[in-house]
């Protein structure tokens, strides 16, 4: 009995000890208790700060840090945070936890994978935001409108398109190389298919490395895509904007004029470019500033010239304000700063943002020689003033993989191109329907 | 302490025996707690990390759910979507391929290093560090280089065969030789890290066998096959099971080399790649967890079908004449 008790005085452990194992436990609950009692869905408990979620090279470093001091106009400041990859894998999940929301996101050009969660962001318009709309290309502000007409992506940079190509190649094969020449013989995509035959034919180039950037190279510059806002899928109907460009694709195939390197080997991308075994490429402006670090020795040796039909888009980012923003005044004040005409100069020159404002470029000048005496700057801009408004769907997002990959089937597996149709159809129809999307 | 202890001790005294086990056992749960508290981090971080998802991942591959919005119920559709989905089942057979081409000679390769390493030589020690260096290099470095190395047009390999005057293999873009080149990344990482392990099975044979074989006159191949592979039987069955379950998850090496799309026909998707395409790409939440209960089931499987295979093997080699020989000659 005596033991017994003596052993459970024994056990019974002194004050010091007890509060040490107490600490052991709590240092073990507390993230957890700490986690579970965020109530508050905003990443910062500060309500002066407006936390705001980007990648590198997305804005200026410099605007940020004045932003960070104080937005202009208001008394509040952004606390601006690097998210790294898996942007919209952690955008998503602050969401759908409804914890750790930024009050700032900015979005890449897929925002039309959040469609059909727009409730999830406050509509822009109703903020206000109209009032800056007459300083941006029209068919940017429009990409940022969602099916139901709330306008919730506030445009940042864009990516107008045009072709890029290798004078000297064209010079050499005794082709029209200068930028109006090679503009002027390539007005269809007939033109310049024949063009690249002529090319293939005098100095065994292709035109560009895959079918995919002809078949891109199309529809970022159709008014027509995939859907229209009512999810009506217009790829079905006959004679639509995606069958034209996978046509017009299928024989840029046929006739050789693309070299057969598909995009996931950026390797040999990257090695066709600097050999001249490719003379072109079909992208937009930002591919200038790649080109240049992948293929630094054709130096002067490239120029821009219009793409058949009319120019395009390709990429360019949004920024969003989630439902739980703080102060929602003071964030659309931070984006409208931000993103006027002498700030996205600013940021041009900063990390080469392509500015979504017209005016922007009578403050920018253009000093490289990497395309000779031409000025890519009042290329792109001159370009981004026509292309056309189009509407990219969120299903564009799930189906469009099927029609890249089938075309790519034909380019490098020599599938039979009716037959590679039918299966990007079937496929797509399988993804709709499982999706609900088409039943 | 006293007046806290004197009504337990005589509680207790008076009461009946299984009540008096209640109390020791709740005694010693207390007794225990401080150990439970200082294991508690990994089991906390587990649940959380670990646990949680995996049990939800069973509960969203019932669900559809986009990653943000609302998560519905729909009962098997996922599963009858996988049964039927061609993508699903090619890259099933993607990852047996490549499983296969990678693993049979990786673990052959891996046992002929550790056996030629466990000989007398020189520098033994530089080789184990270089054999080894391969498993921590950095995947992404990798990857680059197998892409440089077996580049279609611009590749070391085509290279070497056009100089000898052999055709070009177009390696990243037919469906074998992508699933060669993932296979090769898989040995060149892999059969250094295996032949340690099958080094470190090599010393724990007694010398005295290889030392009877050689009074007996068994040449090297025999000493080989007769008396390393059967003694190193449970070592080789752990390094299947290992490159099985590495082999059934292949994910990174041709995610990094062909992108999350697989490369041209989707020849290089492997299952766990799908899976990722399926989750993070499309957003298909609910398709991605089937498609990982799907690879649960396959690899469960597999193990049971290694497991017999290989201890099954084992069973009827015991009364081999040559075994008995050496137990003997050990005596």
């Amino acid at each position: 009995m005596t033991t017994r008790t003596a052993r459970g005085g024994h056990w019974q452990p002194p004050p010091g000890r007890l509060s040490r194992r107490t600490a052991m436990l709590g240092a073990g609950i507390l993230p957890f208790a700490l986690a579970s009692c965020g109530s508050d869905p905003s990443i910062s408990a500060d309500p002066d700060e407006l936390v705001m979620w980007y990648w590198n090279r997305s804005a200026s470093p410099e605007l940020l840090a004045q932003a960070a001091e104080q937005i202009p106009g208001t008394d509040r400041h952004v606390r601006a945070d690097v998210v790294g990859t898996n942007f919209d894998t952690k955008l998503r999940t602050s969401l759908a936890g409804d914890a750790y929301i930024p009050d700032i996101t900015y979005i890449n050009s897929n925002n039309a994978l959040y469609f059909t969660n727009e409730d999830l962001f406050l509509d822009l318009g109703e903020l206000g935001a109209d009032s800056v709309q007459d300083d941006f290309y029209e068919w940017k502000w429009n990409l940022g409108m969602t099916p139901k007409g709330r306008f919730c992506f506030f445009p940042l940079d864009i990516g107008p398109t045009g072709f890029f190509y290798r004078q000297d190649i064209f010079d050499q094969a005794g082709l029209p190389s200068s930028p109006e020449e090679v503009g002027a013989a390539t007005t269809t995509w007939e033109d310049w298919i024949a063009l690249g035959v002529e090319l293939r034919g005098a100095a065994d180039s292709a035109m560009v490395n895959d079918a995919q950037t002809v078949f891109e190279g199309f529809l970022n510059a159709s008014p027509e895509r995939y859907f229209d806002t009512d999810d009506t899928p217009l790829y079905l109907q006959p004679d639509s904007a995606v069958r034209q460009a996978w046509d017009t694709t299928v024989s840029a195939i046929q006739a050789d004029v693309t070299a057969r390197i598909p995009r996931d080997r950026g390797t040999d991308q990257n090695a066709a470019w600097s050999s001249g075994r490719t003379s072109g490429n079909i992208s937009a402006a930002w591919w200038a500033q790649i080109l240049q670090e992948s293929a630094p020795d054709t130096a002067g040796a490239w120029r821009l010239a219009d793409q058949p039909v009319r120019p395009g888009n390709n990429g360019g980012s949004f920024a969003a304000l989630p439902h739980t923003c703080k102060d929602p005044d003071a964030a659309l004040s931070f984006l409208t700063w931000i993103n006027n005409p002498q700030n996205q100069a600013l940021a041009y020159e900063d990390v080469q943002l392509f500015p979504s404002t017209p005016a922007s470029f009578d403050a920018l000048s253009y000093s490289g020689e990497f395309f000779g005496e031409q000025d890519p700057l009042e290329f792109f801009s001159t370009a981004a003033e026509s292309v056309p408004t189009s509407f990219i769907s969120t299903w564009e997002t799930l189906i469009g993989g099927s029609f890249t990959f089938e075309i790519g089937n034909v380019e490098t597996a020599g599938k039979d191109p009716e037959q590679a149709w039918e299966d990007a159809l079937a496929q797509a129809q399988k993804v709709l329907t499982k999706r609900g999307v088409l039943s | 302490m006293t007046t806290t202890a004197t009504p337990r001790a005589s509680a207790s005294s008076n009461t009946p025996p299984t009540l008096r086990s209640a109390r020791t056992t709740r005694q010693r749960i207390r007794r225990a707690l401080p150990l439970y508290a200082a294991i508690s981090p990994f089991y906390l971080l587990f649940a959380v990390f670990g646990l949680f998802p995996i049990l939800f991942s069973i509960v969203l591959s019932f669900m559809d759910w986009d990653g943000m919005g609302e998560i519905s119920f729909v009962g098997l559709a996922q599963y009858q979507y996988l049964l039927a989905d061609t993508r699903f089942w090619n890259a099933v057979g993607n990852t047996f391929i490549i499983w296969f081409l990678s693993t049979v000679p990786m673990l052959f390769l891996a046992m002929v290093i550790a056996f030629l390493l466990h000989q007398n030589i020189r520098f033994t020690k530089f080789y184990r560090v270089a054999f080894f260096l391969p498993n921590v290099t950095s995947m992404v470095a990798m990857a680059i280089v197998f892409g440089s190395v077996f580049s279609d047009t611009f590749g070391l390999v085509n290279s070497a065969l056009t100089a000898l005057g052999l055709d070009t293999v177009p390696w990243l873009s037919s469906p074998w030789g992508i699933k060669f080149t993932i296979a090769m990344m898989v040995i060149w990482r892999f059969t250094g890290y295996n032949a340690i392990i099958y080094l470190a099975g090599l010393q724990a044979v007694p010398t005295d066998l290889y030392d009877s074989a050689k009074v007996d006159g068994a040449s090297l191949p025999q000493v080989f096959f007769r008396i390393t592979i059967p003694m190193m039987r449970p070592i080789i069955l752990f390094t299947v099971i290992t490159s099985t379950i590495g082999g059934l998850s292949l994910f990174t090496e041709p995610q990094v080399l062909l992108g999350d799309s697989g490369g041209a026909g989707e020849a290089g998707m492997t299952i766990v790649l799908y899976q990722y395409n399926q989750a993070f790409t499309q957003f298909d939440f609910g398709y991605g967890s089937a498609i990982a209960w799907a690879l649960f089931l396959i690899a469960a499987v597999f193990a049971v079908i290694n497991w017999r295979l290989v201890s099954g093997r084992g069973d009827s080699v015991q009364p081999r004449p040559s075994r008995t020989t050496t137990k003997e000659a050990r005596r």
